[in-house]
């Protein structure tokens, strides 16, 4: 027996209060000089006996009631009672955890099988008319029905069916959502318990938090009982892929990428030889050893390339014979695009060779055809002189390149605006033959197409460069965000700052020309990324006096990259570096890929696949509202089937899907039969096997006010007791009751009051 | 000097006034439907005839049925004197108890009042009245007389009673009985409690000495129907040392089971000896149930 208020149990004592009542009447009774004596003799002698043992009896019950009282208030639970099964309607909301750390095979079965059974026994046990919610934690909280529901068979059966798998659980989250979930059901009992392996990165969030869950708790007008249900015992010697890392530049058929795959062994022992297997498309196309150093991370590279263009998914998978299956192989999608056609609009031409504007730009686009090397080049280039350029359709073409363009006609002025807006992307250098006028008035001012007006030329012409003399400047080399770029974070990729500029121009951001032209604030702006057009244009690169050197800003659907300096050796050595080429690669080939929508998603994050290569091609832009939907089937990893019904955007057709919380290869097809790859990866920091520590796990239990129970039996076991007790509070009351009552009726009976 | 008004209110004498303006029209006979007329004075009552013995007197032979029948028959009639009524009133102890109802008059002093009346009434009839008080034996004797001023000798001996003692109605009763020799009418004015059966036997003497008997049983409405609450500290009136605490509401249906165990048996034994037995209770005024009560006896008559 135990006691919900226990500081209430001591009220108890108040059977003293009737004790001390008779025994002060005793002692203050009224003196009568009585003359019907050898009546009430009579009386007195023949019940003497009887009028003691009913005093007592009275008395015994006068005192049971202010203690049956003070038991009442003082919530007895009985300890051990099996006797009773809680029938009343609960409000039951369990938050099981769907991570794939679940998967863990630990004693013999999955942890998620553990929980499953768990929720299933708690389920079932739940009385008629209980309210029961299942929320998945893994990934994002997902509730298994949208609304609580009262058949608990069908849960059960649900739940049984219920594949674990998914990404790591924010429990902060997790657990606002079955608050609220569990403000919104009927029942007054309240439960909630968390079905969980308790992994600590899951809960960091959350003992953050602890105050505002409690406060969430407070603010509900039921308190509910906060339940924690750990699973599975701590296991180590896990070893999992923890990251995929490539270069997100676009690549051709042939190219080889670098792959790197992090590897982390959770053991304490290092594991030699451990098979890493890479599959292409699910074709094994490498196998290599890899040595793990104990709890560490190894890092490997693996060459890929493909033969074929398209959408890909690269496997990597280590032949480990862990615990946990699910972190042995990591999947990642790579499209191979075909080539990208790249139109140099040359403002400057020459007949000789290397002399013209574009020229040092063609070679670094394509150097393997230049080199008459059997490797293809990914850009095909294809140059045409200012005036002959409205001769082209633009929509051929995935880059436009402006080098020093005097000036355009309205007429392609236009035609370039729905290009970029249609999702095209241009890059314009100066020059010295740009006219900065017309560029700010047409461009900048009327059409908004560039981010930046061109000021005043810097920097002296026709001189010698030379470092001593410091009118050369340089680029500035830091750490780069913009992808075209981080590239070259790495020192091995060369030297951006090799390059010296000897003229440029000034750029000035539309909406902060003062701030770029006055000296004292350009110090202040060296950072690569700036804002200054809104969140819309960044500097992607200044040079060492704080000029801009390379801004880019997004355009409709499209992008714009503006360079202060010229494409060719007039005003800078940058032809001549080593670097060029990488550099404009990069450019010109991140500008094209940032124009389609990641492959690689986070869990949740929408797939999104653009339809517009083919059917765009010579058809009117107008008509694009009116072409009919298409639809697109998706394979999700589980392999259910769906299809998605494409929505008109501009001139594409947009197939999005939500979908996306399980980790896996969802595969897209559209209508031409292609199909597209995403992958749909989550965080891997669930591998760390380790479970919660029992001081930390009954420590987060204090922070939250939750109970900490070991098995579902032991759930059971307690929330009987819960149970129990409030039913041995009211069967208290109903003693109460009927002792008052008896105490009526045997004072009546005793007395035999009769007036 | 004691007097009347000591112990009866003007208004209480009024109230007998009245009475006695009843009794004398029944008297002289004005209610003839209901009263037959007793002739005051000397007895002329005819009871029966019997035959001559020698030795009788000759004026009592009846001559009219000696002329029908040619035989002597003497004529005989009851005796009737002038009534000789004692009254016997009881001073013992128990007689002392005054409950909150009473109007602050003892049990004693209700009986006392009673008395009184009875003396002042009877008086007024001309009949002859004597006292007798008593507690475990007789401790005052007044002899009947039918002198008016005979009322101040009675009025004085009640004045000095007071209670105490014990009761014992058997001996004393038992006791007088053997002293009242001419009968006569003799009123009890007591609570009566003690042994009910030697009270019995010893009013079965009375009644076999041919007294004519009533008693006025007096009750304190305490006694009726124990009020009484808290804790109580019974203690005797008549015995010092015999005290009962007690929660009277416990033995309160037990006690009135035992009172009216007890009224009955007075009251059956009364009834068997054709003794009125009229119960008083302190809070009603003694005159009015004296009223009652008369005017029960007359109706009887």
């Amino acid at each position: 027996m135990i006691f919900g208020n226990p500081a209430l149990a001591w009220g108890a004592l108040a059977f003293s209060i009737p004790l001390i009542l008779h025994i002060l009447n005793r002692s203050r009774f009224r003196q009568v000089e009585w003359g019907a004596m050898h009546l009430l003799e009579s009386v007195v002698k023949v019940n003497h006996k009887r009028l003691r043992i009913e005093q007592l009896i009275l008395l015994l019950v006068r005192c049971a009631i202010p203690a049956l009282l003070a038991m009442c208030l003082a919530r007895p639970i009985l300890t051990g009672a099996q006797m009773l099964t809680g029938d009343a309607p609960v409000s039951l909301v369990i938050l099981l955890d769907t991570s794939y750390s679940m998967d863990t095979a630990s004693s013999g079965v999955p942890r998620f099988q553990q929980a499953v059974d768990a929720a299933c026994d708690i389920i079932e046990s739940t009385g008629r008319g209980s309210e029961v919610a299942v929320i998945q934690t893994g990934g994002s909280p997902t509730p298994v029905f949208d609304e609580p529901v009262f058949d608990a068979t069908a849960v059960v059966r649900r739940l049984k069916s219920l594949q674990g798998g998914y990404g790591a659980s924010d429990m902060q989250q997790s657990l606002e959502v079955g608050l609220a979930a569990l403000a919104n059901m009927s029942p007054v009992r309240k439960e909630l318990v968390v079905i969980s392996d308790f992994q600590p990165a899951d809960w960091n969030g959350a003992t953050n938090a602890a105050d505002l869950i409690q406060q969430q708790i407070a603010a509900m007008p039921l308190k509910p009982e906060v339940t924690l249900l750990p699973v599975g015992n701590p296991v180590t010697g896990n070893l999992s892929i923890e990251s995929l890392q490539f270069s997100n530049r676009p690549i051709g058929v042939g190219q080889e990428i670098a792959v790197r795959a992090g590897i982390r062994n959770f053991d304490a022992s290092s594991s030699s030889n451990v098979r890493l297997s890479l599959k292409i498309d699910g074709v094994e196309q490498s196998v290599t050893q890899v040595a793990l150093s104990p709890n560490s991370l190894t890092q490997t590279l693996l060459p890929v390339s493909f033969d074929q263009t398209g959408s890909h998914v690269i496997d990597v998978q280590l032949a480990a014979d862990d615990v946990l299956e699910t972190d042995d192989r990591y999947s990642a999608a790579i499209t191979v695009w075909d080539n990208i056609n790249v139109l140099l609009v040359d403002g400057d031409p020459s007949s000789q060779p290397l002399k013209g504007e574009t020229d040092f730009l063609a070679v670094a686009l394509t150097p393997y055809s230049l080199g008459r090397l059997k490797l293809s080049d990914l850009v095909r280039t294809e140059t045409v002189t200012a005036s002959k350029m409205s001769a082209k359709s633009f929509n051929d073409y995935q880059v436009i390149v402006l080098a020093n363009v005097p000036r355009l006609s309205d007429a392609e002025v236009a035609a370039l605006k729905e290009y970029v807006s249609g999702g095209g992307a241009l890059f314009v250098a100066a020059g010295n033959r740009i006219d900065p006028k017309w560029y700010n008035a047409k461009l900048v001012t009327e059409n908004g197409l560039l981010p930046c007006e061109f000021g005043l030329p810097r920097g002296k012409p026709d001189e010698q460069v030379s470092d001593e003399q410091g009118h050369a400047t340089r680029l500035v080399v830091q750490h780069f965000d913009h992808p075209a770029l981080q590239f070259f974070n790495d020192p091995a990729n060369g030297d951006l700052s090799s390059a010296e500029f000897t003229q440029w121009y000034e750029l000035l951001p539309v909406d902060d020309r003062s701030a770029v032209q006055s000296p004292g604030n350009s110090e202040q702006d060296t950072t690569s990324k700036q804002s200054i057009r809104g969140a819309n244009a960044t500097i992607v690169a200044r040079l060492d006096n704080g000029d801009p050197l390379l801004v880019q800003h997004s355009f409709g659907d499209g992008i714009v990259m503006q360079f202060a300096s010229s494409c060719d050796t007039d005003w800078s050595n940058l032809p001549m570096r080593p670097v060029f080429v990488p550099l404009m690669q990069q450019l010109i080939t991140t500008m094209a890929a940032e124009l389609s929508p990641p492959r690689n998603i986070d869990t949740g994050a929408a797939a999104v696949v653009l339809l517009d290569d083919v059917q765009q091609a010579g058809e009117d832009p107008t008509e694009a509202s009116a072409r009919s939907s298409q639809t697109v089937t998706v394979v999700a990893p589980d392999g259910s089937r769906r299809n998605i019904k494409t929505l008109p955007l501009k001139r594409k057709q947009v197939a999005k899907f939500d979908g996306t919380q399980r980790p896996g290869v969802y595969t897209m097809t559209g209508p031409d039969g292609q199909p597209v790859h995403f992958v749909a990866s989550t965080s891997r920091q669930e591998s760390d096997l380790t479970t919660m520590e029992e001081v930390r796990l009954s420590g987060l239990a204090e922070e939250l006010n939750a109970q900490l129970v070991k098995s579902s039996d032991d759930y059971l076991e307690q929330d009987r007791l819960r149970r129990n007790g409030r039913e041995i509070w009211k069967y208290v009351l109903a003693a109460l009751l009927l002792f008052m009552f008896l105490e009526l009726v045997l004072q009546q009976r005793f007395s035999r009051v009769r007036i | 000097m004691p007097h009347v008004s000591d112990v009866l209110s003007g208004r209480d004498i009024g109230k007998f006034a009245n009475l006695q303006l009843l009794a004398k029209q029944v008297v002289e006979g004005f209610c003839n439907g209901l009263h037959r007329s007793p002739h005051k004075g000397f007895s002329v009552e005819f009871k029966e005839h019997r035959q001559y013995v020698p030795g009788d007197e000759i004026r009592n032979i009846d001559w009219k049925l000696y002329g029908k029948t040619d035989r002597l028959f003497i004529r005989e009639y009851e005796e009737e004197t002038n009534l000789r009524a004692t009254i016997l009133l009881d001073s013992s102890g128990s007689m002392a108890y005054s409950g909150s109802r009473s109007n602050g008059l003892t049990k004693h002093d209700y009986a006392v009042r009673t008395a009184a009346c009875l003396a002042y009434m009877l008086l007024q009839q001309q009949d002859s009245v004597g006292l007798v008080t008593f507690d475990t034996k007789v401790t005052s004797y007044v002899p009947p007389r039918a002198r008016p001023k005979h009322l101040q000798a009675i009025v004085n001996q009640l004045d000095k009673t007071r209670p105490a003692n014990e009761t014992e109605l058997g001996d004393v009763f038992h006791e007088l009985a053997n002293k009242i020799q001419r009968r006569g009418l003799v009123i009890v004015i007591s609570d009566l409690f003690g042994d009910v059966d030697r009270l019995l036997k010893a009013l079965a003497h009375f009644r076999h000495s041919r007294h004519e008997m009533m008693i006025f049983q007096i009750w304190d409405p305490d006694e009726l129907d124990f009020p009484f609450r808290q804790w109580t500290q019974f203690s005797s009136l008549e015995t010092a040392n015999r005290q009962h605490l007690v929660d009277p509401a416990q033995i309160r249906k037990a006690y009135l089971e035992k009172l009216q165990q007890f009224r009955e048996k007075l009251t059956s034994g009364c009834s068997r000896h054709r003794i009125n037995l009229v119960p008083m209770t302190t809070d009603q005024p003694y005159a009015d149930a004296l009223a009652a009560y008369l005017s029960v006896r007359r109706k009887s008559r």
